[in-house]
């Protein structure tokens, strides 16, 4: 911070050094000073330099840092926050959080800091030197550059609520582009291109009108800053010209005047700047703060029962469970009873929005129920998350997995690091190995973005083996199955019920292939159950089911033909 | 957590760097291509040059006239003075006289601030139009491509084109190109005027620029590979964000917040690191070019100062050469920046070349014959073999035939073609071999026009634009009449549901249909295609389950829709199977079997077998999956 005042003096001292050789050569003085004055220049400019440069370097440095402080607290409030945050918010309004609004705080506090200080030493500085010089031509020089200041502050939120009408144009082009492209085959079959071509058209042409709105105000500023700045001299070429005349001052402050007010210019328009990005910044604060004061209300209790996950048999119970999501208009799920002896399958099948997936985050405690979900009989305010998640292992619909190496995302599962051995163990269980064995990385290849792209079915049978490797007490999988075709289905059935021997087994699906041989089946409807029992029971009591069945069975022999 | 070497790369860091990297600065093929674009707004061209050349007379007048303040009124008044000794010299003409150049010097800086107005207005206007129409050119062109164009290119990257390069290629018709032409032009028009004011003075500039020019530029190829790094590690933190964010459910459940932390933390440094790489050439970079400045400011300080002693040079000629300096050196400071838009321009410009050279497969024909509308609707697959590429044929000599009016059922194994036979009569694609005809016409040489007037598309998870429920069943097509709507919506059963929805038809459709179920979707598809009045439908069943009475209304719905109409249907349901004319079963790639549903349970082959399976099955008795 002391470097400041340190530049931004020598910068009004070299001015002076100038102005009064000036002087000096109109007093007609002989100009044998000058090499040893420039040498002095040039020296102290050079330390001036050095301070320059730790200045910046550590002021902007300061910023980084806090930056990425405040992104690793913001990342990790969002891993501790419960599902329904999640849910709720849209993945890019928490990505801006965490980018856009960082950065707005971020250059406030850096650049914006450092511009603001030096302005505050500068700008007073300049006209304290210049008053002593002549009161008076200072005096009509800072009114304008106040007028800078003012208009800056004035035009300001113009230009930001047009900057805003510009993005949004943007989107809108974006919006329609990526639309039309990803509904191409719709957009063919109905020979719809003209049509979509006039659309963009007019999106692209609003976009034009709002850019052009925008320069209009951007030429705006930009007019009026210069025309304030040219305007400071103007009092100088008159009053100064005037008081030189006069005798009262010499060349030299003329000069001083000059010189001093190109270079309070910068930090002006600079304190202009950072007045338009204060009340963003104050904005994002608000933002982030907003964020990292939520609060998280699935918390371990008070008193947990002291038991790790090494203890639980892994018998679930459900007893009148009921989720509504917040600010839905009804329930996911609706009173379902259910009790899933430990080591036994439960299946839970329905039509597409029938409740399955929450009834299944229920289980892991992803979400809090009306009701109660137990495990080995012991209700959630009793047991400690590391103890049920820990029982737990989950593959998740979407087969999701780490854009990282294939041997980091199997361990993921784990809780140690795994030998090899164990590691093929999983991987063969989920009927991976022929296709690991063809990476070129072996398991540490990578996969996902930045590797090689696995199908559907590879990357289901993948979060199989993640879930495998935690060695859980009860599976959870989540329509696991349905991107697999019916051979590795079949497969894949088998090594599950292998892996499921000794485990409690939660599976939804949307094929009832996958479920028949379940203990039990829950059949969902708009989240209450319709009908519950095994497969033959089913059958008989749920029409949905049936009619389901016949049909499925259709296809399944079509694909088998 | 050894990668190979070969797959270290983020597509997403080749992406963010394919700006800066491989491209020429300066590309005069490109050039000349992005000036026709320029053309038809020359006049506005024409415009933007003259605001910047008056605006620079403008600038280069202000200090002139200080200069002719200083060296006039001001120098003669205190040589008068001089001369009179006692110093009561009569200064009122003087005065006057210094007036006058204050008086021109307040109309100048009034008429430049109307040109900074129009410079930054004008020039935008003139970027703006010409990128509108670039932009226009380039959607209208990529919705002119075939199918497998998109199939072929993530939409996210084509969203980039028409995006993203489009904006680069705004910075060089606003930014870029007009004003980097005119900073050369300025640069030697200002070292010339330094040279009448002092040939001295002005050789130690000339002397002494290319020190800042060489700083700028090796500071700005430096700040480009820093910043590219820095964008690569940003874009690999935000993705990781992105993709825990993706996953949040299997990283809650699997109790790893703190391992996704310490993951998050060390891109974090990473990104921190290659921050710091920036931070240190910029804070080295403005006080080097502060003292190099600074150098030339004291070396004519240094040599003027002997000149002013000598008298062959005046105080106003100083300070008109220092005004003139400061205009001579703030577009050399620029100079790498504008370099830096100009190559991120170019190499925007060249991937929208890229595409616009892609010539759309499928064509219409020199001598197109347009179909009748309405057109009968008789189809004829002859003989048709279809390869992607040079690949193995997906399907191999199908020949088949739709009469007027009736439905032929595909069915058949996930592969075994069908999909393909729809493309193929959708013309998404062209056979390699054999034809498809309707009403005798090669689909190669009719108009797609008047075919696609015809035809009634509903697909598997069928699209959904945003706007409203009644802009997704119009779609544009300005023969759909409110009658056919309220018909369509009536025939299809969507009626009931867009009633109950709060402003009926004119309800938002929500992005990709999110407000609508499953059920509703492929409801609204139906509807869709039946208020075109199709002769001829497409149809592609879904597979997603719905609950009971959603699937008896979707079948009741779908029955209507292929009545006394033309139709190629990919069943999955067995009433639509049943009901159609005729079936046709594909397998691999061929047409296996053909016939009604009763000439195929009589014929004994694959059919009759699912058939046979069926009924068993309904007797809930033996169980062939095992």
């Amino acid at each position: 911070m002391a470097c400041i005042p340190v530049v931004t003096l020598c910068d009004i001292r070299i001015t002076l050094w100038f102005g009064d050789a000036l002087t000096r050569l109109q007093a007609r003085e002989g100009p044998e000073f000058l090499e040893q004055l420039v040498g002095l220049i040039l020296l102290i400019a050079a330390v001036q330099g050095i301070f320059r440069f730790l200045q910046r370097w550590w002021i902007v440095g300061v910023s980084r840092r806090f930056e990425i402080e405040l992104k690793q607290e913001l990342f990790d409030k969002l891993c501790g926050l419960p599902l329904d945050f999640h849910d709720k918010s849209r993945s890019g309004d928490i990505v801006s959080r965490l980018t856009a609004d960082v950065e707005n705080v971020r250059m406030l506090l850096g650049p914006g800091s450092m511009y603001v200080l030096s302005a505050l030493v500068f700008v007073p500085g300049s006209l304290f030197v210049l008053w002593r010089i002549s009161p008076v031509v200072t005096l009509a020089m800072a009114l304008p550059l106040l007028g800078v200041a003012l208009a800056m502050g004035f035009l300001t939120p113009r230009l930001h609520s047009r900057s805003t009408a510009v993005q949004e144009s943007l989107a809108e082009i974006s919006h329609r582009a990526l639309e039309s492209f990803s509904g191409a085959r719709v957009v063919k079959g109905y020979g719809l291109e003209r049509h979509e071509s006039r659309r963009f058209e007019d999106a692209s042409r609003q976009n034009r009108e709002a850019q052009i709105h925008f320069s209009k105000a951007r030429g705006l500023m930009h007019a009026a800053i210069h025309l304030a700045y040219d305007l400071a001299f103007l009092p100088v070429l008159f009053v100064g010209g005037w008081a030189m005349i006069d005798r009262s001052i010499a060349v030299g402050d003329l000069f001083k005047f000059i010189d001093l007010g190109f270079k309070v210019f910068w930090p002006v328009i600079a304190l202009g700047w950072i007045g338009g990005l204060y009340p963003r910044a104050l904005a994002s604060a608000e933002r982030i703060q907003a964020l990292l004061s939520e609060t998280s209300h699935i918390q371990d209790p008070p008193d947990p029962v002291p038991l790790d996950a090494e203890g639980i048999e892994g018998e679930l119970s459900l007893s009148n469970v009921s989720y509504r999501y917040p600010g839905a208009p009804g329930p996911a799920v609706e009173g379902v009873h259910a009790r899933v002896p430990a080591k036994s399958v439960l299946g839970i099948v329905g039509p597409t929005g029938s409740g399955k997936t929450t009834l299944l985050n229920l289980l892991g405690r992803l979400c809090d129920p009306n009701g109660e979900v137990r495990l080995d009989g012991i209700p959630p305010r009793q047991l400690s998350l590391a103890t049920l998640r820990g029982a737990l292992a989950y593959v998740p619909q979407d087969s999701f997995l780490f854009s990282d190496t294939y041997r980091a995302n199997i361990e993921f599962g784990a809780e140690e690091e795994l030998t090899d051995e164990r590691l093929a163990e999983f991987i063969q269980a989920a009927e991976m190995t022929a296709e690991t064995a063809q990476f070129r990385g072996g398991l540490d290849q990578l996969i996902g973005e930045r590797g090689v792209t696995l199908s559907g079915g590879q990357r289901q049978r993948s979060c199989i083996a993640r879930a495998l490797a935690r060695d859980p007490k009860v599976l959870i999988l989540d329509d696991a199955l349905s991107a697999v075709d019916t051979e590795t289905e079949a497969q894949l059935l088998q090594n599950l019920r292998r892996a499921g021997e000794g485990r409690t087994v939660v599976i939804a699906a949307h094929r009832l292939g996958t479920v028949k041989d379940a203990d039990q089946i829950i059949a969902l409807k708009n989240g209450r159950v319709d009908a519950q029992g095994t497969h033959e029971e089913l059958l008989e009591r749920s029409d949905w089911y049936r009619e389901t069945w016949d049909r499925q069975r259709m296809q399944k022999e079509l694909e088998d033909l | 957590m050894r990668a190979p070497e070969k797959n270290a790369r983020p597509t997403e860091e080749l992406d963010e760097d394919a700006d800066v990297v491989a491209t020429k600065a300066w590309d005069w093929a490109v050039l000349r291509r992005l000036m026709r674009y320029a053309r038809p707004h020359l006049r506005m061209f024409g415009s933007s040059f003259a605001v910047l050349i008056a605006l620079f007379g403008v600038q280069l007048c202000g200090p002139w006239i200080l200069h002719n303040a200083i060296d006039g009124p001001v120098t003669r008044a205190l040589e008068a003075s001089e001369a009179v000794d006692d110093g009561s010299v009569d200064v009122q003409p003087f005065l006057r006289e210094l007036g006058f150049w204050a008086a021109g010097y307040l109309g100048l800086i009034l008429v430049g601030a109307l040109l900074r107005y129009k410079e930054v207005s004008q020039l935008a206007r003139t970027g703006q139009f010409v990128i509108h129409d670039l932009r226009s050119h380039l959607f209208a062109h990529i919705e002119r491509l075939e199918l497998a164009f998109f199939d072929e290119n993530p939409t996210g990257s084509l969203v980039t084109r028409v995006a993203g390069d489009i904006e680069n290629l705004n910075e060089l018709f606003t930014s870029g190109l007009v004003v980097l032409l005119f900073d050369l032009v300025k640069v030697l028009v200002v070292l010339g005027l330094l040279f009448w004011v002092s040939p001295e003075l002005a050789l130690l500039v000339a002397l002494l620029t290319p020190v800042l020019i060489g700083v700028s530029i090796v500071f700005r190829g430096g700040a480009r590979r820093a910043h590219r790094r820095v964008r690569a590690q940003l874009a690999r933190l935000n993705g990781y964000l992105q993709e825990v964010l993706s996953g949040m459910r299997v990283v809650q459940i699997f109790r790893r917040e703190e391992r996704v932390s310490s993951r998050f933390g060390e891109r974090l440094r990473a990104y921190l690191k290659s921050n710091f790489r920036t931070i240190f050439l910029f804070a080295l970079f403005y006080p080097i070019i502060s003292w190099v400045t600074l150098v030339i400011q004291a070396s004519i300080l240094w040599r003027g100062g002997g000149a002013l002693y000598a008298g062959t040079l005046t105080f106003g000629d100083f300070i008109l050469f220092w005004f003139w300096l400061q205009l001579f050196v703030a577009p050399i400071r620029e100079l790498g920046e504008r370099y830096n838009v100009l190559q991120s321009a170019f190499a925007s410009a060249e991937r929208i070349f890229d595409i616009l050279d892609k010539q759309p497969a499928i064509a219409p024909p020199a001598r197109p014959t347009p179909l009748p509308d309405p057109f009968r609707g008789h189809v004829r697959f002859e003989n048709v073999t279809f390869r992607y590429g040079d690949g193995e044929p997906v399907v191999r000599n199908v020949d088949f035939e739709i009469p007027p009016k009736k439905t032929v059922a595909l069915v058949g194994a996930t592969g075994a073609g069908k999909s393909t036979l729809v493309s193929l009569l959708l013309r998404y694609y062209d056979p390699s071999e054999g034809r498809v005809t309707i009403d005798g016409v090669d689909l190669r040489e009719t108009t797609l026009a008047s075919y696609r007037r015809g035809l009634g598309v509903v697909l598997q998870e069928d699209f959904l634009f945003t706007g409203s429920v009644r802009d997704n069943l119009v779609l544009g097509r300005d023969w759909v009449s409110d009658g056919s709507l309220v018909q369509a919506l009536k025939a299809s059963a969507a009626g009931e549901f867009v009633e109950r929805l709060e402003h009926g038809l004119e309800t938002e459709v929500a992005e990709r249909g999110a407000t609508l179920s499953t059920g509703e979707r492929e409801l609204v598809a139906i509807a869709r295609a039946l208020a075109g009045n199709p002769r001829l439908v497409i149809l592609d069943e879904a597979t997603s389950s719905v609950d009971s009475a959603t699937e008896a209304r979707i079948e009741a719905a779908t029955h209507r829709l292929l009545q006394e109409r033309s139709a190629l249907v990919v069943a999955h349901r067995l009433s639509t199977v049943r009901r159609a004319d005729r079936i046709l079963v594909m397998h691999r790639g061929e047409l296996r079997e053909s016939g009604t549903h009763e000439e195929l349970l009589n014929h004994g082959g694959i059919y009759a077998r699912l058939h046979a399976m069926q009924f068993r099955d309904l007797d809930g008795k033996d169980d062939p999956t095992g």
